[in-house]
């Protein structure tokens, strides 16, 4: 351990490995960032057990920059353990901080779930009916396995949480100037959303914008788009009005409807009751029929509205915060 | 925020309210509520002491906010924000908790009704907690009238606005002005001329150089506010006038019931039935007379065509009665001989003079037949050999047998109905229509003449049937609530209106179709949108459309409902 | 104590609002489970006042506002129905029945279809039971 050097571990629990990407992604930055800190934890980048992290000290970590959402025991006892292990933590990435994708299986039950990958899917063997247990006996041994919850939590159901960095994942630029917030000391009041913006991404998107009334809904590969026009003025769906500013806009500018990733706008509770009063506000219609034949436009408007946030939903969360 | 000093105040209203819900266990739970520094109870809130408690209370014990549980905020939320304010209060720091209309009033069972007044009023406590002050704006007032309709509402109201100074502009639909009276020739219960009626009117405007008169002309658009409104005026095929105007006065009349619609009085196919209005132009040709022109031995006026029947309209046309006894005289003066029939379902003779007049009319000897309501009574053609052209079958209530009586001349007292523009008339100045089509007014008992609009009032029988007197009285009183917002000068405009945060604003644009008064811009250089609060009529559309939640609704904010969504589900 | 339906309810003051003080005057008796919150017009509830109220502790939602094409505001219950389908859907999603959200026209003139509508819903709802997403959430595992 280098005299003076921040103390820093980064986790992931129902993740991907897309946030540790991330910040691999931040190229040099990273050789930057080993000077002036000492990486303690890492799983997929660095070897250790979780041994290390019950031999620390209350507060030894200066940073936890901790990822994906929380499904079962293991996910949940790591998250506390880090927290008393932590002077900040930082839920990273969108599973972390509002459930991600992982959370649209709260559509869902675990029952389901596990029925569907254990005894129904098409590629097992006909009859196999071996759920995951806790506990099983394997040759006078007892293994034991975490326990999967019935539905997903973001990070902040379960512990308190120091601020959140937005996205799936967070933008490599972002990345950077938070962990240089860090370093530097520069953080604002805790509970912040930081390494993002404080409008939508429509703030950012040079698109031009102008009145809108929609027909119909498209979806990408149906319309040959008009790539200087509102995504959503020609009938395809992006988040972006109702999405938080700061990942640089990378998807419309890929052509792509913003998908929602970096959460909520400042200004909004939950983020798909938003979407659905705007997406409707804008159908060009009053015949409850015509209105009925729009929508049909739209599919699964529940699971793209919520796509990364439904564990933070207003009727989900499970604190008001 | 200081620290939240809120008193809470429970109205009895009598035993309106407290003989429901448990006032004392109200008052008691609403002294433990978050932030409350005082509850007390009065008999009448409303009244003067009731409202000197308030303003003692905000003044001696330093509150900031006040919670009235009481009637609805629509009988007085006007009051105790007065009281408020008058205490140094911002009125917009008091909000009310409706425990009598929607409480005490419908509930019967105390407990129930007594829990719900507790939710409610900690519904109102939580809400007030976030409720901030709010001062209004001043805009001009520009004092130039409009008046829709010619008739005698519209011209009486014309003339009044004109003679006291103020420029009027005049729109008539028609040919002429004059409306339905001129088609009119005496009027009950005096026989004044309606031509004398009118022809002083029409002289007068065509005098008055503050009246200009557009002649079959409509307005097709209004836009602005009270005050400020932007009125266009179109000529068929002709060009439009556009004109700023201050207020708007509605007077477009009615229209009468088409008698064809009543099969069983053969009215289009039996000559000699004919309705009150082309029994007024055979009066005002001078002769009453059958189809072929002789003089008819036996005459009858059925009552209620079209009116107060299940089948058609339920309501009463008011003036059918006093005009029924008017052709009566008027039958008999010029055709001494002439037995006259009324056929009525009750004589509605409410007006001045007109008890007299039915008294006269039975003394001169008129027969009246008394129908049931919902009966029918039919006429068919006489025989070859009878002396009378039809004859009318009728079940006469007060002798209880079913009569027969003969008729060579049948009046129908055809009722008053909306005009089929009115829809088109009330969508262009933006007021309400109830389910007859009459334009609704702010308050049926308290504010007969304005209507829900700001700036747009009503007159006369467009809004609900009624004789000239009344009419005339409304085109006088609408023109004076004009004339005293005149005299005002300048127009306050509520400090209520929607209001886009530019820090949380990122220009996405949905909220600028969505109002309805054109009231938000979008500014291309800095790409956000912005309100303009004169022309927001706070509905909230655009709130609750931003999917940013960019735009707050001062006084209905996000914020504000759900602290009362969190207190009412205790 | 048995269960009774706690159903919020957003009126709009123009129409319903008024419609529900009518039902007040006639003295119109209904079920005392609905607790009324007055906006301009239902053009003002956004979708997140419903989630909130289902998640505060409601068991229904009522939105009432003027009949189309008589909105004192113009369009504004037109905006409130385009909303209606997708918050539908949403309820759905979340395995929430449908009955317990519900989208009315009550006119100023209306006291008594406001009643009956009150009358309805609470009934429907007494049948369906509270609402379960409230307690759903607290069948986790989760040791706080």
């Amino acid at each position: 351990m280098g005299a003076g050097k921040l103390q820093v571990a980064l986790y992931w629990g129902a993740a991907c490995g897309g946030c540790d990407v991330a910040v691999l992604d931040t190229n040099e930055f990273i050789l930057e960032v080993a000077k002036v800190a000492d990486i303690r934890f890492w799983p997929i980048a660095v070897d250790g057990k979780y041994q290390d992290l019950e031999a620390m000290a209350d507060g030894e970590l200066d940073l936890t920059l901790f990822s994906g959402a929380v499904r079962n025991s293991e996910n949940e006892h790591i998250a506390r353990l880090l927290r008393r292990k932590s002077k900040l933590l930082v839920a990273f990435g969108s599973c972390a901080h509002l459930g991600g994708i992982p959370g649209l299986a709260n559509l869902s039950s675990r029952e389901a779930i596990l029925a569907t990958v254990y005894q129904g899917g098409p590629s097992l063997e006909p009859g196999s009916s071996a759920v995951p247990q806790t506990v099983t006996a394997v040759n006078g041994y007892e293994l034991e396995l975490p326990a999967f919850y019935p539905r997903v939590y973001r990070l902040a159901d379960v512990v308190d949480v120091d601020y959140f960095v937005p996205g799936c994942p967070p933008a490599p630029a972002q990345v950077k100037s938070v962990l240089l917030a860090v370093v530097k000391g520069e953080l604002p009041a805790r509970g912040a959303v930081v390494g993002a913006g404080e409008r939508t991404v429509c703030d950012d998107c040079t698109r031009t914008k102008s009145a809108k009334a929609v027909k119909r809904f498209f979806r990408p590969w149906e319309i040959i788009q008009d790539p200087e026009r509102c995504l959503l003025e020609q009938g395809i769906l992006c988040l972006g009005s109702a999405t938080r500013s700061g990942c640089g806009v990378r998807c419309p500018n890929s052509n792509q409807g913003c998908r929602g990733c970096y959460g909520p706008a400042p200004g909004a509770v939950d983020q798909g009751a938003k979407f659905l009063s705007a997406i409707s506000s804008i159908i060009d219609s009053k015949e409850p029929r015509e209105i009925e034949a729009i929508l049909g436009g739209l599919p699964d408007f529940v699971s793209f509205a919520y796509r990364f946030g439904l564990p933070a939903s207003r009727l989900q969360r499970r604190h008001g915060g | 925020m200081s620290e939240l000093r809120i008193g809470v105040y429970v109205c009895n209203c009598g035993t309106n309210i407290a003989h429901v819900v448990d006032a004392e266990a109200l008052l008691a739970y609403a002294a433990e509520l978050p932030g409350v520094a005082v509850a007390r109870g009065y008999r009448y809130m409303c009244s003067n002491p009731g409202q000197e408690m308030i303003s003692h209370d905000i003044r001696e014990l330093g509150l900031n906010r006040v919670v009235v549980a009481a009637c609805s905020p629509r009988m007085h939320e006007r009051t105790f924000r007065t009281a408020c304010r008058n205490a140094g209060l911002n009125p917009y720091l008091c909000e009310m908790a409706n425990i009598r209309e929607q409480c005490s009033w419908v509930h019967s069972d105390r407990a129930a009704a007594t829990e719900k007044a507790k939710a409610l009023t900690r519904g109102a406590v939580l809400r007030v907690a976030r409720n901030e002050s709010l001062e209004g704006l001043t805009a001009d007032m520009c004092p130039t009238t409009l008046v829709l309709g010619g008739g005698i509402a519209g011209l009486t109201a014309a003339l009044e606005l004109a003679e006291g100074g103020v420029p009027v502009v005049l729109v008539e639909k028609a040919e002429q002005l004059g409306g339905n009276l001129a088609r009119v020739d005496l009027t009950a219960p005096y026989f004044y001329s309606a031509r004398d009626l009118l022809r002083e009117r029409l002289m007068r405007v065509q005098e008055n150089s503050n009246v200009t008169v557009h002649l079959r002309s409509q307005l097709t658009s209004l836009t602005g506010f009270v005050g400020n409104f932007d009125a266009e005026i179109g000529g068929n095929g002709s060009s439009t006038t556009s004109v700023r105007v201050g207020n708007v006065i509605v007077a477009t009349g009615y229209r009468e019931f088409d008698a064809e619609r009543v099969t069983h009085f053969g009215w289009g196919k039996l000559p000699n039935v004919i309705t009150s209005f082309e029994f007024e132009c055979m009066l005002r040709g001078g002769r009453i007379e059958m189809k072929d022109g002789r003089l008819p031995q036996y005459a009858a006026i059925i009552h209620c065509v079209g009116s107060r029947s299940a089948e058609f309209h339920g309501y009463c046309s008011r003036v059918c009665c006093m005009t029924a006894l008017k052709y009566a005289h008027e039958i008999k003066s010029a055709v001494p001989g002439c037995y006259v029939s009324d056929l009525y379902i009750d004589m509605h003779a409410f007006g001045k003079g007109c008890e007299d007049f039915y008294r006269r009319s039975s003394e001169a000897k008129t027969l009246f037949l008394m129908y049931g309501k919902g009966e029918r009574p039919v006429i068919r053609r006489a025989a070859a050999g009878d002396d009378c052209d039809m004859l009318i079958e009728v079940d006469e209530q007060l002798s209880g047998e079913r009569i027969e009586i003969p008729a060579d001349l049948v009046i129908l007292m055809v009722g008053m109905e909306a005009r089929p523009d009115a829809a088109e008339v009330a969508h262009t100045v933006n007021i309400s229509q109830d389910k007859d089509g009459w334009f609704i007014e702010s308050h049926p008992k308290l504010d007969p003449v304005a209507t829900t609009t700001d700036g747009v009032y009503i007159a006369g029988t467009c809004a609900s049937p009624k004789d000239i007197p009344d009419s005339v009285a409304q085109a006088r009183a609408a023109a004076g609530r004009i004339l005293a917002r005149i005299a005002k000068g300048k127009i306050e405009i509520d400090g209520v209106f929607a209001e886009v945060n530019e820090a949380l604003c990122s220009g996405c644009r949905i909220c600028n179709e969505l109002c309805p008064y054109s009231a938000i811009e979008y500014d291309l250089e800095t790409r956000r949108s912005h309100v303009i609060p004169a022309a927001c009529k706070a509905c909230g559309a655009c709130v609750a459309g931003c999917p940013a939640g960019a735009i707050k609704g001062r006084h209905f904010t996000d914020a504000q409902i759900f602290a009362q969504i969190e207190g009412v589900l205790v | 104590m048995s269960y009774e339906p706690r159903i919020v309810g957003f009126l709009c003051n123009w129409c319903s609002y008024t419609g529900a003080d009518l039902a007040g005057t006639s003295r119109i008796q209904y079920p005392a489970n609905v607790r009324i919150i007055r906006v301009m017009c239902s053009a003002r509830v956004d979708p997140t006042f419903v989630v909130h109220a289902l998640a505060e502790g409601a068991d229904g939602v009522l939105i009432c506002g003027c009949h189309p094409g008589d909105c004192h505001y113009s369009e504004g219950n037109y905006k409130t129905m385009r909303r209606y389908p997708l918050l539908k859907r949403l309820l759905a999603a979340y395995g929430i029945e449908q009955e317990r959200v519900r989208l009315e026209w009550v006119s100023a003139s209306e006291g008594q279809r406001f009643a009956d509508i009150v009358a309805d819903m609470t009934e429907r709802l007494r049948a369906l039971g509270p609402c379960r997403v409230r307690s759903g959430l607290e069948a986790d595992l989760l040791t706080r």
